[in-house]
């Protein structure tokens, strides 16, 4: 199941167009449009680095309009097919009054429900990181089957500055949010990575937590701060490929290696078994079994990569 | 355990403030304040400890008085009419303030001592010349260790000299000061005035007896008035126990209880004790007994509760240690702990030529409320660590905001006070242990132990600094609020003074003349051949041009500093660097928020002089700056500048402070595999995987390399095993699998 997964998210990142929309609104003091502005700047940079075929659009300062947003969600709803991704990652300050979330802007603020009007009309795969305050405000409008979204807080009450976009895109630059080390870095990990550290920078900090963020791709719901299996959250943000770290994707283009590959798929289902079968099994038992199907795997990827 | 609601009485609907006092009832309470006339003969059989009282308070339940029949439900333990009466009793009356005085002592009597002290407070402002409220007000300072009660006490003495009870109190507040000359004078001041005056006897008794000596003439004469005064050993028990003589505290506790079973209060001390000295089973029976008795004060109350959480902790035992650890943190915290505890034992054992008779125990609390309630019964405590003989009670260092608590500095600090209550059988002045103690957290490493901060700064400019012979006031009953940290300090120079001066033997000559109770001046005046006031200007002189400099500058160096803020702020860093310069070392010792020393770096880093912002935190760093993000950005410094060791030791340096810092272990662990040292890489990585981290297989990847290079094969297949585990298609980890395999 998980290497099927895995080969899913392989074959999408062979075909498909991956397009990056960062926005980071208006900070209200220059204190805040420096620091927007300079998450912006960082991931934009970032995304050039790791993923330099992708589409990539970032806007800030004065650029980060509604009427840009809306431009080049636009074009984005044209070009983009069924199989592409579309990631927005959105920084800055939002409100949420009882009813309406709203993205400050320049000029015009964002609403919620303006962006999902957008945003439907976009075939791709969509994940949507709102990482401003109240962000949480905006869940409702904006969940829909197949879209990942995720909030820095987990209500529009929660109202203070986050830190969450720090450790957003600390994940998305740190190789240990690779979490299954497959090279491959999904929305769901990364969410995982920036949520424990944010929840970590309060408690070293001994202050009391003024955001919690959530995530939800089941489209229904309110969000779940630990997606799992019982609450139905987090299956697809777990494929959605975020970044690749690797050179995984070209093996698949080479005929010869698809028998290694089969081989490969087969002896990770052994292992998602075994681990499966793990507390029935006594410790010694199971670990020279997990050593045997471990020499292997280890023996298959080696010649892969010859 | 059932839960536990405190049973509390309101004094509503007059507003109460919430304050946290210890209780500790020193005086037979209802002959306080005026006493309805009414009452009076029942206070007398109460006051003999005759068993008839019982009935006649029961007696008085049924009088048209309502203050009356509120002395009567209170006297046959009823709080709750009591209470209920007291308060239609104050309605009824105003103006006047015996009963609310009166009330007041009920909320004494129920643990209460804040709402006591409204009570008090509303007496005195209804007549500012009642003596009365103002021996409660006297009472209840000095139930919270404050100075002010000698000034309620002396205050209710010039209304009326007859209040004895004021004299109980300065007695008490004097012998909690180890001023035994003074307390046995205001307590025979008391007799004079009241020749049944049982408390001033307990005081004079419990001198004889801190005193060693066995048989005090004054429990004779308790007893012949009161044959079930169980008082007297519970006042002796207290004394015994805030000097630190723990065992010998139990003792009175047990006497008290053997004259009265029903004296809750000893019972709940006794537990508390018990409970300080790791006797858990027995103190907990006890404080279910006075719980379940109707006893349940804060103390006992959060005492249950804390017992209740023993379950959440892990205990690691060694011939000579035992260590408890939060379940949570101890595979983190362990290998610190456990190194760092063997080692002061070994140095301390060496130092002081002496070997503790019995294992070390180390409670290692992960909340720091409970560790405040481990060691006072109440939280509000503002210490790191508290010795109990040979128990050493902490707070965790991750209970602290990162930089703020160096937990080994603590622990060194602590394993003194073991040695040194062991050597004198706790016959030591707490001027001596805490001074003995502060010196050897810097003895053991110079980046140790507390700075000069500006409160001690203050006090030598303003000659604040105590006597010698005095300065244990101080820390009891501190004068102004930084008073204990500033005693802190001056008893660490006193001994930094005597170490330099005559040396170190001197002070472990002072150890064992402490041992045989001599008093302060006895043991200068023997050990150094001068009278405590020549040591007292000798000193002063030497702390004085020690401090010259910062003391004389501290001024501009504020003034300055806050110069160096704005500039920072603005990024004007050639005015950070003139000024910070010019002004760094007249206060040399601050690194904290705000140093010149980060001021400095920053300015250097912007301006992208690497080496200057290198030397500028290396020189916070040796000071004993504690920040770990500025300690990182050194290592980071370091470990650029191809200064490994330097990195490894810098980051080593956080590791005594705050441990719970993954990225710490992750770099502490590489530049140990790069510097070739499995040994300290594998105990990285090991506290890595125990963090628990963000990146399992990374983690385990790493700390099966270290093995593997200290040769531990084996661990390290299992190691490289548990990191393909979480991510099978990691491939430097294939890769490691396959070597160790082949290697095989």
């Amino acid at each position: 199941m998980k290497a099927l997964m895995s080969l899913l998210m392989l074959g999408a990142a062979l075909h498909a167009e991956t397009f990056y929309l960062t926005v980071a609104g208006l900070g209200g003091e220059p204190e805040y449009d420096q620091r927007f502005s300079g998450w912006a700047k960082d991931l934009d940079k970032l995304l050039h680095e790791v993923e330099p075929h992708a589409k990539i659009k970032t806007l800030y300062g004065a650029d980060a309009t509604k009427a840009n947003v809306e431009a080049y969600l636009r074009e984005v709803a044209k070009e983009a097919k069924p199989d592409d991704s579309l990631v927005l990652m959105m920084i800055g300050h939002g409100t949420f009054d009882e009813f309406d979330y709203k993205f400050n802007l320049p000029g015009p603020d964002l609403t919620a429900a303006e962006l999902a009007g957008f945003l439907d009309k976009i075939p791709a795969h969509e994940l949507i990181v709102n990482m401003t305050s109240a962000s949480g405000g905006s869940i409702a409008t904006l969940e829909k089957p197949k879209r990942v979204v995720i909030t820095a807080t987990k209500t529009g009450t929660e109202k203070n500055a986050t830190v969450f976009p720090r450790y957003w895109i600390e994940g998305m630059r740190d190789p240990a949010a690779d979490s299954d080390k497959n090279e491959i870095v999904t929305a769901l990990e990364v969410f995982r990575y920036a949520e424990e550290k944010t929840a970590k920078f309060y408690e070293t900090q001994k202050r009391l937590a003024t955001e919690h963020a959530l995530i939800e791709d089941a489209g229904k719901g309110d969000g779940v701060k630990v997606p799992s299996a019982e609450n139905g959250e987090g299956l697809i943000a777990g494929r959605f490929a975020l970044l690749h770290l690797g050179a995984s994707a070209a093996q698949i283009r080479d005929p010869a290696k698809l028998m290694l590959l089969k081989k490969k798929e087969e002896l990770e289902a052994s292992i998602d078994d075994l681990k499966y079968r793990k507390a029935s099994m006594a410790v010694q038992e199971y670990r020279q079994q997990l050593q045997t199907f471990m020499l292997e795997l280890a023996r298959t990827q080696a010649e892969l990569d010859k | 355990m059932p839960a536990r609601t405190l049973r509390q009485l309101w004094r509503t609907p007059m507003a109460c403030r919430v304050e946290t006092l210890s209780t500790l009832a020193l005086i037979a309470v209802p002959l306080l304040a005026q006493i309805p006339a009414a009452v009076e003969p029942c206070e007398q059989l109460r006051h003999h400890g005759d068993a008839r009282a019982t009935a006649c308070y029961e007696n008085l339940t049924h009088a048209k008085d309502l203050a009356v029949q509120a002395e009567g439900y209170w006297g046959i333990g009823n709080y709750k009419s009591a209470n209920d009466l007291f308060r239609d009793a104050v309605k009824a009356k105003p103006k006047d303030p015996a009963p609310l005085v009166r009330w007041g002592y009920l909320y004494i009597d129920h643990w209460q001592p804040s709402i006591a002290s409204d009570c008090f407070s509303d007496a005195a402002a209804l007549d500012d010349k009642y003596g009365p409220a103002f021996v409660g007000l006297a009472q209840v300072a000095a139930d919270g260790y404050s100075a002010k009660a000698i000034e309620f006490a002396r205050r209710a003495l010039g209304l009326d000299p007859r209040l004895y009870h004021a004299q109980e109190v300065l007695a008490r507040v004097a012998l909690e000061d180890n001023n035994e000359g003074k307390a046995a004078e205001e307590a025979k001041k008391a007799l004079d005035i009241s020749p049944d005056a049982l408390d001033a006897m307990a005081i004079l008794a419990t001198i004889d007896w801190l005193a060693d000596k066995k048989d005090s003439p004054w429990l004779a004469k308790i007893l012949k008035i009161n044959p079930h005064y169980g008082e007297a050993y519970d006042i002796a028990g207290h004394y015994f126990v805030i000097n630190r003589r723990y065992e010998e505290g139990i003792a009175f506790y047990r006497k008290a209880l053997e004259l009265d079973p029903n004296l809750q209060k000893a019972r709940s001390a006794l537990g508390l004790n018990l409970m300080r000295l790791g006797r858990e089973d027995e103190a907990r029976s006890l404080m279910e007994q006075a719980w379940n008795a109707g006893y349940q004060s804060d103390e006992t109350k959060n005492t249950l509760m804390l017992m209740d959480k023993y379950k959440d902790f892990d205990t690691f035992r060694t011939p000579t240690t035992v260590l408890r650890l939060g379940k949570k943190e101890a595979a983190l915290l362990r290998p610190y702990f456990q190194a760092e505890l063997d080692r002061a034992l070994a140095t301390y054992e060496k130092k002081y030529k002496y070997k503790l008779p019995g294992p070390v125990q180390l409670e290692v609390y992960p909340e720091h409320p409970d560790f405040e309630v481990r060691t006072m019964g109440m939280p509000g405590l503002g210490a790191l660590g508290v010795t109990f003989d040979s128990v050493v009670a902490m707070d965790s260092p991750n209970s602290r905001k990162p930089g703020t608590f160096h937990w080994d500095s603590t622990l060194w600090h602590e394993l003194s006070h073991v040695y040194v209550l062991n050597m004198t059988k706790s016959r030591v002045p707490r001027w001596f242990t805490e001074g003995l103690a502060v010196y050897e957290e810097t003895a053991a490493s110079p980046d140790w132990g507390d700075r000069l901060d500006p409160d001690a700064i203050e006090a030598i400019r303003t000659k604040k600094l105590l006597s010698i012979s005095d300065i244990d006031r101080g820390f009891i009953h501190p004068a102004y609020p930084a008073q204990v940290i500033v005693s802190y300090f001056q008893a660490g120079k006193i001994c930094n003074f005597i170490e330099q001066k005559w040396g170190y033997d001197k002070l472990i000559a002072m150890v064992h003349d402490y041992a045989e109770l001599k008093p302060t001046p006895e043991v200068i005046e023997l050990e150094f051949k001068m009278k405590p006031e020549e040591f007292d200007r000798q000193f002063l002189s030497w702390i004085e041009a020690q401090t010259k400099r910062t003391v004389d500058g501290f001024d501009e160096w504020k003034k300055t500093v806050k110069r160096i803020s704005e500039y920072a702020k603005e990024k004007q860093w050639d005015d950070v660097i003139r000024e910070g310069v010019r002004v760094r070392d007249l206060y040399a010792e601050y690194v904290e928020a705000a140093s010149v020393y980060e001021f400095l770096a920053d300015a250097y880093m912007a301006k992208g002089e690497k080496d200057k912002q290198m030397a500028e935190l290396a020189r916070y760093s040796k000071i004993g700056g504690r920040n770990p993000v500025t300690l990182k950005q050194l290592a980071q410094l370091q470990s650029d500048a191809g200064q490994k060791r330097e990195a490894a030791a810098t980051l080593e340096r956080i590791n005594l402070i705050y441990p719970k810092d993954e990225d710490l272990h992750k770099r502490l662990g590489a530049l140990y595999l790069d510097l070739n040292n499995p040994t300290a890489a594998v105990r990285e990585f090991t506290a890595l995987v125990a963090m628990p981290p963000i990146d399992p297989a990374g983690a385990h990847y790493e700390l099966a390399r270290a093995l593997k290079l200290a040769n531990r094969i084996e661990e390290a297949k299992d190691e490289v095993l548990s990191s393909l585990e979480a991510a099978p298609n990691f491939k430097p980890a294939q890769r490691l699998l396959l070597e160790l395999n082949v290697k095989q």
